[in-house]
């Protein structure tokens, strides 16, 4: 047992480490290009307030949708823009490039090195840039948590950053499962914008969702769970029951974009695939 | 203007066959379209039954799902921003100098790969938009003169669009990396076009700003025709307006891109 926990230890270090590294290297190539390091926070500075004012747009004519009033759909909306910085930082520029990869037949260079390789092409590059953004809307958010006419209690915040973790991961899960079905379509150069359509059920509130179309969006295509939910947990309080499900949910997809990957692999033949 | 034809219908079939090979795109497009309208249904189906409401400034709510239907099909054709990445990509890699020393045009030849790229997206969307009327009558195309109007604000959106993508492109002449403007413009495009939201709905103050500007031709003109909800008598001062738009926007298109040749090194950044 204490040798397991050691060799754990070995990997969890070496796998931050390298995650360091990778980060210098891409803040170093962000910073030469600082006219692509602007533009991306203008990009998203365009995208926060287009949704603001779409949604604005709506509230101007209900009150609530279902239990997400226009103050709460404001907090909704940053933890949605939340999870995308995140997702930007971590991962996008990584999973986007996968189907190149494997058609170009680069990503023999990944497979070589001596690293796990899921963990090599989701990480190794680091859209340094989002880092300002997530600084923004995180004082966002607490501005917004800070004027929320209701109390929210600490219990409230530190679920909603543990589910907020979970969305991350199930976001990354379900981009990198498409990603790499690219093995099978040999050429699957839309799985980006597949992804992304997909992902757009997790940028409108769960309450719009019912029946078996929220069935669907909690368990099979858990949308719901990356935004709505932790938001759910940060303003209405603990729900142990779904934060069980979405710890569930959360494992049965990394292990499965873990699954996709290996036999994915498997139908990988270098530059001639 | 027969060998300009030949040329240049020439570039429509070779990106026609290119496209077929990936089919997948219209199959994304097509659940991009059917998925984004399932949410807007869910959304606005809420209101409706919150509110309690039949109409909301004058659409019912199938009237407004059909003009949101109609609106992403028409967002979807006539968004050129992946030919655009691909013409910074040539300004700014120095392959735009195969097109200075051939006879041909760096704007028409885009153009018609443009054409030939969504020839897949207007082949399934034509379908659809053939079977729309037939399965649910009564909510667009009235009449045939509908049809026709449809059709050609269709084709103004699209070129309009175009033009405007290709002004964008020119700023790479000078700044060489505007990716993040097309993005940003393609972001907010989407929501101010009314691809999302009816132009209607919007407030007062950012609906006058928006009709001062090309925006309501891309989506909002061809899908308010072919719904009926813009009446026959202001079709022709619309699409007079339109073209005098594609014009201008044709000519300071022409303008920056004379100005940035100058300004083009020709060699790869």
């Amino acid at each position: 047992m204490v040798m397991v926990y050691e060799h754990m230890e070995v990997l969890v270090r070496r796998a931050l480490f390298l995650w360091v590294s990778f980060f210098q290297n891409s803040l170093t190539r962000d910073m030469e290009f600082k006219a692509n390091f602007l533009g991306g926070l203008f990009v998203d500075l365009v995208y926060y307030s287009v949704y603001f004012f779409l949604f604005n747009v709506i509230y101007s004519y209900v009150d609530t949708l279902g239990v997400f009033s226009r103050q709460d759909i404001m907090i909704f909306l940053v933890v949605c823009y939340l999870a995308d910085t995140c997702d930007m930082f971590f991962f996008s520029g990584n999973i986007f490039s996968l189907n190149q990869l494997m058609v170009k037949g680069e990503l023999d260079f990944f497979l070589l090195k001596p690293v796990d390789s899921q963990f090599i092409t989701s990480l190794r590059k680091v859209r340094a840039y989002a880092l300002a953004n997530f600084i923004i809307l995180l004082a966002l958010l607490i501005r917004q948590i800070y004027f929320y006419p209701n109390n929210i209690a600490l219990i409230n915040i530190s679920l909603f950053i543990l589910s907020f973790i979970m969305g991350i991961l199930l976001w990354y899960s379900v981009d990198f499962i498409i990603a790499s079905t690219c093995f099978w379509f040999k050429n699957f150069s839309v799985s980006g914008w597949l992804s992304h359509e997909i992902l757009k059920f997790s940028s409108r509130p769960d309450s719009i969702y019912t029946g078996f179309m929220r069935k669907i969006l909690f368990s099979l295509m858990p949308m719901t769970l990356i935004a709505s939910v932790p938001t759910r947990f940060l303003l209405y309080g603990p729900d142990w029951d779904l934060f069980l499900w979405q710890l569930f949910i959360t494992i049965i997809f990394l292990f499965s974009s873990r699954v996709v990957w290996h036999r994915g692999l498997l139908r990988y033949e270098s530059a001639s695939s | 203007m027969k060998s300009w034809l030949i040329k240049y219908f020439s570039v429509v079939r070779m990106t026609w066959i290119q496209t077929l090979e990936y089919k997948a795109n219209a199959l994304v497009g097509t659940f991009a379209i059917f998925s984004g309208l399932f949410i807007e249904f869910l959304i606005w189906k809420q209101v409706f039954q919150a509110q309690n409401i039949n109409e909301i400034r004058g659409f019912t709510f199938n009237g407004l799902m059909v003009y949101i239907f109609l609106c992403m099909i028409v967002g979807q054709l006539k968004s050129s921003w992946a030919t655009s990445m691909e013409m910074i990509d040539s300004i700014r890699t120095g392959e735009l100098n195969k097109y200075l020393i051939r006879p041909i045009s760096f704007f028409t030849y885009h153009f018609m790969m443009f054409i030939g790229h969504n020839s897949l997206f207007y082949i399934v969307y034509t379908i659809v938009i053939i079977l729309f009327p037939i399965l649910i009558p009564g909510w667009c195309f009235h009449t045939k003169i509908q049809i026709v109007g449809f059709i050609i604000s269709l084709g103004i959106s699209i070129y309009l669009s175009y033009t405007i993508y290709f002004c964008m492109v020119c700023f790479a002449f000078w700044f060489g990396e505007v990716r993040s403007l097309v993005i940003a413009y393609n972001i907010a495009n989407s929501i101010l076009s009314g691809q999302i939201i009816p132009l209607r709905l919007f407030p007062e103050g950012a609906r006058e700003i928006i009709f001062l500007t090309p925006i309501q031709y891309l989506v909002d003109f061809p899908v308010s025709i072919a719904t009926g909800n813009l009446p026959i008598e202001f079709w022709i001062p619309k699409m007079a307006m339109a073209l005098l738009w594609c014009c201008i926007i044709t000519i300071t298109g022409r303008i920056l891109y004379g100005y940035g040749i100058r300004a083009y090194g020709g060699f790869g950044a």
